[in-house]
């Protein structure tokens, strides 16, 4: 695949890892003055990202009742209180999750998968295997609250045909489940918005509810992405190339929120 | 007031098998590690356990096949790897687990603190979290039903009113005033739902202390029955402003936990062959290993 020229001030894909491209297209969706409840790793580093950039007013809350932390070194979790470095307000999950997320105010949950189908539903809590033997994994956590209840859900995850199959193993946070609208499914929150992978930045077809194309990262053909997908992506008329990060958000990236590679690897 | 400050092994002395526990550790942050321990050596069966999100605590004691029946919203031991003793017990159906999320757990909490004995939420729908618990283990803990005034759907859960909750905090004076430093998770509705409730401070201050920063006081003294002193009480989790979580020993837990059989062999060593918290402490590496975990005042960790 040829390597597509980035805008004015990006680098090269060559240079550039997925993560690097799945970071910035996450920070890229957050608006200056939303308030975001993100889980570890790339929802963190995106939000932190875009904080640092296009969207200083930007409120950031882990669900373990923390506000607007500044991670430092690399948190192995949720409660390492390098993941609350610097914050502004320490408290609890009734706080961000209920007064917050459940009351209605929080913008955007930020989630990671494990397992994503068509319909936006996400599966963290088990893996079959071919013969159907279970394997348990973290379960839900706050992911099937900040699916039912933000305004918004964007989700990052790694591209992979396993990881996107036909039907979720187990519906632990739900999407628009079995195609429906959230209203028929009594949720307040809108539901998946977008899905960011190491190759596209995917929406949902607001008819059909169904996982659509909205842009490429440069060096992906549609192609290799309908192989890549366990389930019929709605495919519009046209799909754009993902801008790649700009030299600075290159340098925040790989300087200042994550130095150690952990997350962008 | 009278002293309420008890040892870890006359506490444990007064909770039946059987009972109710609530567990105020979060993955590996702030574990009741001492408690468990000791729950461990005196053999305390057929327990109820619940948490927000679980961590090395809950681990420890399903992988010693001590509980029957798990409340929960998930959990793991963050980057260090999966709660294995729990995931294998939900494999092997070996226990009764009531998988929820975390905010479920925590309301259940809230309604219990309230002297609520139910309370509506509006996640879970459409999930078959929702739908695995209609089914089996929380078919008695979980309702649709809808709101009497506005016609609106709700999940209504079941209060949670554990006989006991463990919290462990940074410090507390004698008679059970506590303040926790960091993020709180669930604590704070996890403690006040308790029927009993159990602290383990690492450090005890004189009342005096507490009055210069009450707004800081999570836990009033007046709800708490006993106080454990244990300094490094929730090593290898780390307490905020105190210590670092001890990362060699949580990648050693972890190589055990992961086979049934090291299970064993990880309690043998470390829980059961030890008499008490302190020669536990030595076995992690003693006073220099505890130097070295010990948190910088600024960063906390």
């Amino acid at each position: 695949m040829p390597v597509t020229e980035g805008t004015k001030g990006s680098s090269k894909r060559s240079d550039i890892r997925a993560s690097e491209i799945m970071a910035t297209a996450g920070a890229r969706q957050l608006r200056d003055g939303e308030v975001v409840v993100v889980g570890l790793g790339l929802p963190e580093v995106a939000s932190v990202l875009a904080k640092r950039t296009h969207a200083p007013r930007l409120t950031t809350m882990l669900e373990t009742g923390v506000m607007n932390p500044s991670p430092k070194d690399t948190p192995v979790g949720l409660p390492d209180s390098r993941a609350f470095y610097g914050a502004t307000c320490l408290t609890g999950f009734l706080d961000v999750m209920g007064m917050n997320l459940h009351r209605g105010v929080v913008d955007v949950g930020f989630l990671g998968a494990l397992e994503l189908d068509r319909y936006g539903n996400i599966n963290t809590t088990l893996v079959k295997d071919e013969s159907g033997k279970i394997r348990y994994v973290n379960g839900s956590a706050g992911g099937n609250d900040v699916a039912s209840l933000a305004k918004r859900v964007i989700v990052i995850m790694r591209h992979e045909k396993r990881k996107l199959p036909l039907a979720v193993a187990h519906l632990t946070s739900p999407g628009f489940a079995g195609g429906r609208s959230r209203q028929e499914l009594n949720l307040r929150g809108g539901g998946p918005s977008r899905v960011i992978t190491d190759m596209a930045v995917l929406g949902f077809d607001e008819k059909t509810h169904t996982m659509s194309v909205l842009s490429l990262h440069p060096g992906v053909g549609l192609e290799e992405l309908k192989a890549n997908t366990g389930f019929p992506l709605h495919i519009p008329n046209e799909i754009a190339t993902t801008p790649l990060p700009t030299a600075e958000e290159l340098r925040l990236l790989r300087e200042e929120i994550d130095p150690k590679g952990v997350h962008l690897k | 007031m009278a002293d309420k400050i008890k040892s870890v092994s006359e506490v444990v002395r007064t909770i039946p098998s059987g009972s109710h526990i609530a567990l105020g550790g979060f993955a590996i942050a702030r574990n009741p590690i001492v408690v468990v321990h000791e729950l461990i050596r005196q053999q305390k069966r057929d327990l109820t356990l619940s948490q927000g999100v679980v961590g090395l605590d809950t681990d420890l004691l399903v992988g010693a096949g001590l509980v029957t029946h798990l409340i929960m919203g998930g959990g793991s031991l963050d980057r260090f790897g999966p709660a294995h003793c729990v995931n294998r017990a939900r494999e092997t159906k070996s226990l009764r687990c009531e998988d929820l999320t975390s905010l479920s757990v925590s309301f259940r909490y809230l309604a219990g603190a309230l002297g609520l004995s139910f309370i509506p939420i509006k996640s879970l729908f459409a999930s078959e979290i929702l739908e695995r618990l209609e089914a089996g283990p929380g078919a008695s803990d979980v309702k649709r039903s809808k709101c009497p005034f506005t016609g609106e759907e709700y999940v209504l859960l079941r209060a949670l009113e554990p006989d006991v909750s463990f919290i462990h905090v940074q410090i507390a004076d004698a008679v059970g005033n506590c303040q926790i430093h960091g993020a709180r998770w669930s604590n704070d509705e996890q403690a006040k739902a308790g029927r009993r409730v159990v602290v383990v401070a690492e450090e005890i201050v004189p009342t005096e202390f507490i009055r210069r920063s009450p707004e800081r006081t999570v836990i009033p003294g007046h709800r708490v029955e006993a106080v454990i002193h244990q300094p490094y009480g929730a090593l290898p989790t780390c307490v905020h402003g105190c210590y670092d979580y001890d990362a060699d020993h949580l990648r050693l837990y972890v190589e055990h936990a992961k086979e049934p059989r090291r299970v064993q062999e990880y309690l043998d060593k470390f829980v059961l062959g030890c008499r008490d918290h302190w020669e536990y402490l030595e076995k992690l590496g003693g006073l220099p290993r505890m130097e070295e975990l010990r948190a910088d005042p600024i960063s906390g960790y």
